[in-house]
């Protein structure tokens, strides 16, 4: 059980708080209600590029990390199709210097052309680096846009093309700024060994002049039900052939996710799952296979990846692996699998709690989702799930006219 | 319409706490004390130690066994194998039954393999441990590397290094550590054609030789009853620790210049480094001062010039890398392959720099107090503060190093570090790598 208290100033910025008395570190995490997903379809990878000015100085404070580091603490964030997410960990007698760095960013980012012009090459090597320069390091930027044809989930957080960032101007960065970066689009967390009344008089010292900004409604494009098998192969300079068959599940807060999670658990295990035992054990045709959601707020995908064995083709795996996708469906789990499953959640949420970053950045992403009393209940939502329900929304989930594949193909 | 504001609508909002002057930073407090606790120390009958930690306050617990069957050896493949398939078939479970096993009891487990130990780590809720423990002890004591489960991991295995090899990243680094550590079983590192050679009686072998007689010690955390540790210890007890000590340890470092061609790479991987030394040489403290500042931290000189100046790459870092025997020093770093050139250029330049100017005061201070943040930061709570204590016990130290440590960020100053440069920052004596 996870305790915190929570309270919103005057000016929309919701805070949450978490005592916990064993630690001498603080986390402060502030968590921005703005993703990839709210990109313009023109200008996709900005949420990301203004993630890295972030950290090139505000109105009054020149330089970010500078000042941290001198506290004793370190900083990083992340940006996903859904949200930004930044943090900064030290030791907890300093806690006002992260309060003064993150409000003063909040307030106003000083945009220089310098920084922008370094950011851009920064995040140009990035996107090279992790991206094109890797074998298989282009198949989300290809699979997306297969699965998703509607929202914006079609493009990766680095953005669709290296161009997008490339074009960007001191005037577009400025405008997202100024749309996103606000009190009331941001949860701030803080996690320590402090006392409530001291977090309130020294959040509202730091955030409570910060002018109150309307939060802009967000109207995305729904994406419409997939009525049909999609397929793309792409050739690449790869030792092995791989395959992605990404299929469309629910959103985050839908009881689908947590059957889909399960779901994913039960058949992409190595050694116990089918997907290994019949594809890879029995019938040799892959060499190493898995299945893992995304869990992405908006509607997400289960996906089953894995590389071919030499000399194998995606004939013969499209061939088999429906076959076993329907065993799936037709036979139920037994509920001694079922309880394991649920064990096994409960010891990897019991070791992720233990860290206080993981703590304060959950309690932030529940909040945005709904409510940070998520991160004590959700586990209760896993353990009400009947073998029955997994295996009717194994029929629902696993059929093929909602299923898009991406196949990338040895030279 | 026109409207006036009109002036006696405006006022003054009430002002109850001091006003916030933004531009100024608030004060920083130095960290007064860190203390550092050992964990509870049980010599097991075959020599090798137990070391265990409690006081968590939650449900958690680990068992980490480490064991003398690192890669460094003239076989790496067969190290490498050996630890793939520990948990993959025993005298009464096939590795599908062992997974299973654990499964009902919401157990995992990783191997890691590094050159020199196998760490094998079991992750269970405290309630569950013991009885995970068991199964897993089973198989990892009665492996018996089943014949399809060692072509099966061959087999991927074969084809993950074919995907590696076509990262830069991982030429860089394969060549860096075959020239740095040439003339010793470090240089020894898996080729391609060693996986037509792989022989599962060499794993039985290696199994026998460095899993069975090669336990080194155990870390435990977790509250745990007494009870249960102590049926923990009868366990472990199984295992003898009497394998031979490793050979001296001689090697014979290169220098200069290696570039290895990649057709079509965006970027090139780049390993610049030298031999150093680890904890125990009377050098160390002050050198990774000298280390983070070169290229430690967020705001380090490589970082600042080379990323956040001239945007050549998305990351560049210095590091000490230390082993039981000796230590290396490296720098890493993707930059696009147009700027490769321009990169070493200025990782001499800020060489040259540390060897010619003093660092001032507050860059000297900043990088002290940053430095014992994040020492803070790894002393806290259980498990982070018992990987501090498995540091330098693995170096034959004791917790009271870190307090001798502390002392020697504090008293070092810069010329001291201008001295270090100029012994151990010699463009000339460096180890470079590239690839792409």
């Amino acid at each position: 059980m996870i305790a915190y208290d929570r309270f919103t100033l005057a000016n929309g910025l919701r805070v949450l708080f978490h005592k916990e008395p064993a630690t001498p570190m603080a986390v402060v995490n502030v968590l921005y209600d703005v993703g990839a997903r709210d990109e313009n379809p023109e200008q996709t990878g900005f949420a990301h590029l203004f993630e890295h000015l972030m950290f090139g100085g505000s109105k009054h404070i020149a330089d970010f990390d500078a000042p941290l580091q001198a506290a004793g603490g370190q900083s990083n964030a992340f940006t996903s199709n859904d949200i930004t997410n930044y943090y900064d960990v030290l030791p907890a007698h300093n806690l006002d210097t992260a309060l003064w760095l993150e409000s003063d960013r909040m307030l106003a980012l000083a945009f220089t052309p310098k920084s922008l012009e370094v950011q851009r090459q920064v995040v140009i090597e990035e996107f090279k680096q992790r991206y094109l320069n890797q074998p298989y390091g282009d198949a989300w930027l290809q699979l997306r846009p297969l699965a998703y044809q509607k929202h914006p989930y079609r493009w990766a957080t680095i953005g669709k093309n290296i161009k997008h960032i490339e074009d960007a101007t001191m005037d577009d960065v400025r405008a997202f700024f100024q749309k996103h970066y606000h009190p009331g689009n941001a949860i701030l967390c803080i996690v320590g060994n402090f006392e409530l009344a001291t977090i309130k008089e020294k959040v509202s010292h730091y955030f409570g002049n910060i002018p109150a900004q309307a939060k802009s409604p967000r109207q995305l494009p729904t994406e419409p039900p997939q009525q049909k098998f999609r397929i793309k192969t792409i050739q690449r300079n790869v030792p092995a052939g791989s395959f992605y068959y990404a299929f469309k599940m629910g959103k985050r807060l839908s009881d689908s996710y947590y059957l889909a999670d399960l779901l994913s658990d039960h058949i992409g295990n190595e050694k116990t799952g089918i997907l290994y035992t019949e594809l890879q054990r029995k019938k040799r045709l892959v060499s190493e296979i898995t299945a893992y959601i995304t869990g992405s707020i908006d509607e997400g995908l289960f996906v089953i990846t894995g590389k071919l064995n030499p000399k194998r083709t995606f004939e013969e795996l499209e061939a088999a692996i429906w076959p076993v996708l329907a065993q799936v469906q037709d036979k139920k789990m037994s509920k001694s699998a079922l309880q394991q499953l649920i064990l096994k959640l409960r010891t990897a949420k019991a070791f992720q709690d233990q860290g206080l970053l993981n703590r304060a950045m959950n309690l932030s992403f529940f909040e945005l989702l709904a409510t940070a009393d998520l991160l004590n209940t959700e586990g209760a939502r896993y353990e009400q799930i009947s073998t029955t329900q997994l295996q009717q929304y194994a029929q629902e989930l696993l059929s093929k006219n909602r299923c898009s594949l991406l196949q990338i193909q040895p030279k | 319409m026109f409207s006036v504001a009109n002036p006696t609508q405006i006022t003054m909002s009430k002002i109850s706490t001091p006003i916030l002057d933004r531009s100024v930073a608030p004060p920083l407090l130095p960290i007064e004390h860190i203390s550092f606790v050992g964990p509870q120390i049980t010599v097991l009958n075959n020599g090798a130690k137990l070391f265990w930690r409690n006081g968590l306050q939650n449900e958690t617990s680990k068992i980490e066994l480490h064991f003398a069957a690192g890669s460094a050896t003239k076989d790496p493949l067969t190290a490498s194998l050996c630890a793939g398939l520990l948990i993959n078939g025993s005298a009464t479970r096939t590795a599908k039954q062992i997974q299973k096993a654990l499964d009902a009891v919401g157990a995992y487990y990783d191997v890691s393999l590094s050159q020199e130990s196998s760490v094998v780590t079991l992750y269970a809720l405290k309630d569950q441990l013991l009885k995970a423990y068991e199964i897993f002890h089973e198989s990892l004591f009665t492996a018996i590397f089943p014949i399809k489960e060692v072509q099966e991991l061959v087999h991927s295995r074969r084809q993950k290094y074919t995907v590696q090899e076509q990262k830069v990243n991982f030429l860089a680094q394969r060549q860096f550590q075959r020239s740095l550590m040439a003339g010793s079983t470090y240089a020894n590192l898996i080729q391609l054609a060693d996986f037509d050679r792989a022989d599962r009686s060499q794993i039985q072998a290696f199994h026998a030789e460095h899993y069975l007689k090669g336990l080194k010690k155990v870390f435990l955390v977790g509250d745990l009853s007494t009870e249960h540790v102590l049926e923990l210890e009868v366990l472990l007890n199984a295992y003898s620790s009497d394998i031979a000590e490793r050979a001296p340890f001689s090697w014979q470092p290169e220098q200069g210049a290696t570039h290895i061609e990649q057709e079509g790479a965006l970027q090139s991987a780049l390993r610049i480094g030298r031999p150093l030394f680890n904890k125990t040489h009377p050098d160390f403290c002050a050198f990774s001062v000298l280390n983070t500042i070169l290229g430690d931290y967020f705001g380090s000189r490589l970082m600042s010039n080379i990323r956040e100046d001239k945007g050549y790459t998305y990351g560049i870092g210095s590091h000490v890398v230390e082993n039981t025997k000796f230590g290396y020093f490296v720098i890493g770093t993707e930059v696009g392959v147009s700027t490769r050139e321009a990169t070493f250029l200025e990782i001499q330049h800020e060489f040259e720099r540390l060897k010619t100017e003093l660092v001032c005061e507050e860059e000297l201070n900043l990088v002290k107090s940053y430095l014992m943040g994040q020492l803070l930061k790894s002393a806290d709570g259980p498990y982070a503060m018992l990987d501090l204590f498995a540091n330098v016990e693995t170096m034959g130290l004791d917790l009271s190093y870190y307090d001798h440590y502390i002392a020697q960020i504090k008293a070092v100053d810069a010329h001291k570090l201008q001295e270090l440069a100029k012994r151990y920052l010699n463009w000339e004596e460096m180890l470079i790598i590239s690839a792409g």
